[in-house]
Parts: C-alpha cells; structure tokens; sequence
C-alpha cells in the first residue's frame, strides 16, 4: 500500500490534489487557534499572561520530536526498501525539524524569564531538545556535503536512524531526572492535568501547526524532484 | 579470516606510525596546559574542573586521530581489499577500535596519574578516573570511528565530523563525569559504571551494522 504511493510522480499529484484543502484547514485552524489563545482562553493563576507562550512552545516541541521521528521512518525505507521518496522527504523534512526546534528552544527561553527568573537553564528537557537541533544539524549538512546527491541520502538516513536513541531521552527526560522543567501535563495513558479551556486552544494550535507542516513538506518535496528531474535532464545533455 | 590477524596489522601500521601516537598524547599534555592557563592556577578551583577538562579534551583528540586510521586505508585502498580478501566489516571496524583502544587510550593510564599531581588529585577520584577512561572509551571511540567513515568522503568541511558525532557523545559525557564524590565503591560508582557498560552494550551492535552499512557505501 505505502509502496504505490512511494512513487514520485504520483506523491506529485497526489500532492497536487492535497494541498489547496491543507491551506485551507490550516488557514481555519491557524486563525480560530489564535482567537482561542488569546481571547478565550484564561490566563493561569500563577504565571499569568504568560502561559499564552504554551500555544506556541507545546505544539512546536511536539513537532520537533515527530518530524525527527518521521525522518527516521524515512531513513529506515530509504536504507531497507531503497526509496528514493523517502532519500528526498528526509532532506524536505530536517529543515522544518531545525526550525520547530530552534521556535521551542527560542519561546521556552522567553517563556522561562518569567517563569524560572532565567532565559536558560542546564535542565534535561531543554538540554535534550538542544541536542536534537545539533542532530537536525548533522543531517542538513550530511546530506549536502556530498557532490553525489544519493550519497549524501543514504548517509543522512543513517545517521538519522541513529539518532533516534535521543527521542526517548528528551521525552522521559522530565521523568527521569529531576528538573525544573514540568512533567507532561498530557499523556496518552491518563487524563490530562490542564483544564479543558486551555487544551482546546491548545489542540487547535497543534491542528494548524500539523497543517502548516505538511503543506511546507509537500512544497520542499516537490521543488526536490522537480530538481532531481532537472539535474538528470542536465547530465543527459551533457552526455 | 579472523579478526586477530587484522589486529596484528593494525598494531604494526600504528608502530610504524609512531610518529601520530606522539602527536595525540602531545595534544592530550597541551591542551591540558592551555586549559589550566584559562581557568587559573588557583588548585581549588582547577580541582572542581580537571575531569571534564580532561574528557573534553580526549574526545577532541579521538576525533581527530580516528581519520587517520581510516583515511590512509581508504586512499590506499586497503579498506576495499580488506573486504575483497574476506574479512567481514564488523572485524576491520572491531580491529580498528581495538587497536586504538590499546595505542591511545592505554598511554593515559600513565600520563593521567603524573599529571594528577599538578591538580592535586586524590587517590580515589584518580581510579575513578581511570575506572570510567577504561569502561567509557571503546564507546567513544567507536562512535568516533562511525563518524570518521560518514565524512571520510568529504574532502572539504571537516567539521561536520565534529558536528555529527558531538551529540552522541552528550549522554557518555553527563554519566562520566558526574559526581566524583571520592567516594569509592559508592552505589552511585557501581552504578554509573554499569551505566557506562550498558552504553557500550548499545553501541557496539549499533555501531557495528552502521558501519558495515557504511563500508558498502564506500566500496560501491
């Protein structure tokens, strides 16, 4: 099933169909998201106004994680089923990964100031994210590094692969150790510890920031193979 | 083929290339220097800071000389015969750690004791030390290696060999140098040291498919 649409010219129309609704839905989610952060929802009773910088962070941290995590899954296809749409989404994916992570690191920063008294603290959490920007890093510039794009693919699939052992340390890394950063307040196994009028807007956000994900990915993806399609057609005209 | 003919090769390349073992424990003895001129001579406060100081500067200089157990291979075409003749990946990537576990590593079991006494440390702290030297490296120096054949390609930008294996190395980092609380044989020793050892037990499975994955890359 995954192998039929692997294929680039039809991941192209395929694409093609997605994304007007893609802008749509994320147009919708982005602006009522917004609404939601910002004037339905109340400011909590510690930290006050700031707690609004969650719409943001949360769902950036959250993304972080996933696209490296899908970068993975990339990298395994690339290295076991040799697809070439998994070699072009890995080097689609790393950048919006570096951006998700440098947004969360950039507003939990400006998050902490209030909150902790400090821009930056040596905690688990936030040293882990930091970690994983330098193995986003690692990937962008592997997989240019090479004259010979595919080259360049397969080593990027492998190292991404690797580092995917950093996954589960930055997401138990609350649990693990005791830092100032705060456990998960949503978990898949029990109930949520944030009131509902915060984890709506919350959702929405997320929502939109899923949307604004896969609409940059399907345009990397297809710039990449328009690329790749040119850069054949070149070495064909010089042969 | 087995794998202890490729050590013994190795071995005899590394004493003939005597001239690299000095260079590293060189790098090793003056970085040390440069750092202590940086933090002070104040012995108290180089106290809290000679271990890190001491790892940071081992990975440094691992990095950089694991290119050149590989790269002279590489250009030779060693690399390619080596597999042409039979031996399996695994054993040219377990013969290369080895090798320089024993002619890199194993020089600082004498150096770190004599330099010991220019940073006034203890007994326990410096078997403890060596302890973590010993246990942690061949993770070290195996992820350094994998680092080495993903960039051995490269001609320029060297860096990015820095770049992709720093991450790697934060978790070894945090569990070996923590805590030296001089106290021997604490809980907290025994169980950092089976930390170190679970470390290894990850890397070497992982290391070992990755870079035979990489050798076939190269050879292709």
């Amino acid at each position: 099933m995954i192998f039929k649409f692997a294929n680039p010219n039809k991941f192209l129309r395929i694409s093609k169909f997605l994304f007007p609704y893609f802008n749509v839905f994320f147009l919708i989610s982005f602006v009522y998201g917004l609404y939601l952060s910002f004037f339905n929802s109340p400011p909590d009773y510690l930290q006050g106004e700031t707690v609004r910088i969650m719409y943001i962070h949360v769902p950036c941290a959250w993304f972080s994680l996933m696209l490296y995590s899908s970068i993975a899954i990339c990298g395994f296809f690339s290295l076991v089923f040799r697809h070439t749409l998994a070699d072009i989404a890995i080097r689609a994916i790393a950048p919006l990964g570096a951006c998700f992570t440098i947004a969360t690191l950039i507003t939990g920063s400006i998050w902490g100031k209030p909150t902790w008294g400090t821009w930056w603290v040596w905690d688990a959490r936030l040293t882990s994210e930091l970690v994983l920007l330098f193995l986003y890093v690692g990937i962008i510039s592997l997989s240019n590094a090479f004259e010979n794009k595919s080259k360049g693919d397969k080593y990027a699939a492998m190292l991404s692969l690797v580092g995917i052992i950093n996954l589960p340390i930055i997401k138990w890394s609350v649990d693990w150790w005791n830092t100032l950063h705060q456990p998960a307040s949503i978990s898949k196994f029990s109930s949520p510890s944030i009131d509902t009028v915060m984890l709506i807007p919350l959702f929405v956000m997320t929502l939109s920031f899923l949307f604004l994900s896969l609409n940059i990915i399907i345009i990397r993806i297809k710039s990449e193979i328009l690329q790749r399609k040119i850069d054949i057609l070149n070495s064909s005209k010089i042969n | 083929m087995n794998t202890l003919t490729l050590i013994k090769r190795e071995i005899k390349l590394s004493i003939r290339n005597f001239g690299l073992i000095l260079s590293y424990s060189s790098f090793f003895l003056l970085s040390l220097l440069i750092f202590t001129f940086g933090v002070g001579p104040d012995l108290k406060q180089l106290n809290t800071v000679y271990i890190p100081i001491i790892w940071v500067i081992m990975l440094f200089a691992i990095i950089l000389v694991s290119d050149n157990f590989l790269l002279s291979d590489f250009q030779d075409g060693s690399l390619k015969e080596l597999q042409f003749l039979g031996y399996s990946e695994e054993s040219i990537i377990i013969s290369k750690t080895v090798v320089m576990y024993l002619v890199l590593i194993t020089p600082h079991f004498f150096l770190i004791p004599i330099f010991s006494i220019f940073y006034n440390m203890n007994f326990n702290d410096l078997f403890q030390l060596s302890l973590d030297i010993f246990i942690g490296m061949p993770s070290l120096i195996l992820i350094s290696l994998i680092a080495s054949l993903l960039t051995i390609q490269i001609k320029r930008n060297k860096v990015l060999q820095f770049i992709i294996i720093m991450p790697f190395y934060v978790p070894i980092i945090v569990f070996t140098t923590s805590n030296y609380d001089g106290i021997l044989y604490s809980s907290f020793e025994l169980n950092k040291i089976l930390i170190l050892i679970g470390f290894f037990l990850i890397t070497l499975p992982i290391t070992l498919l990755l870079g035979k994955l990489i050798l076939n890359e190269i050879n292709k």
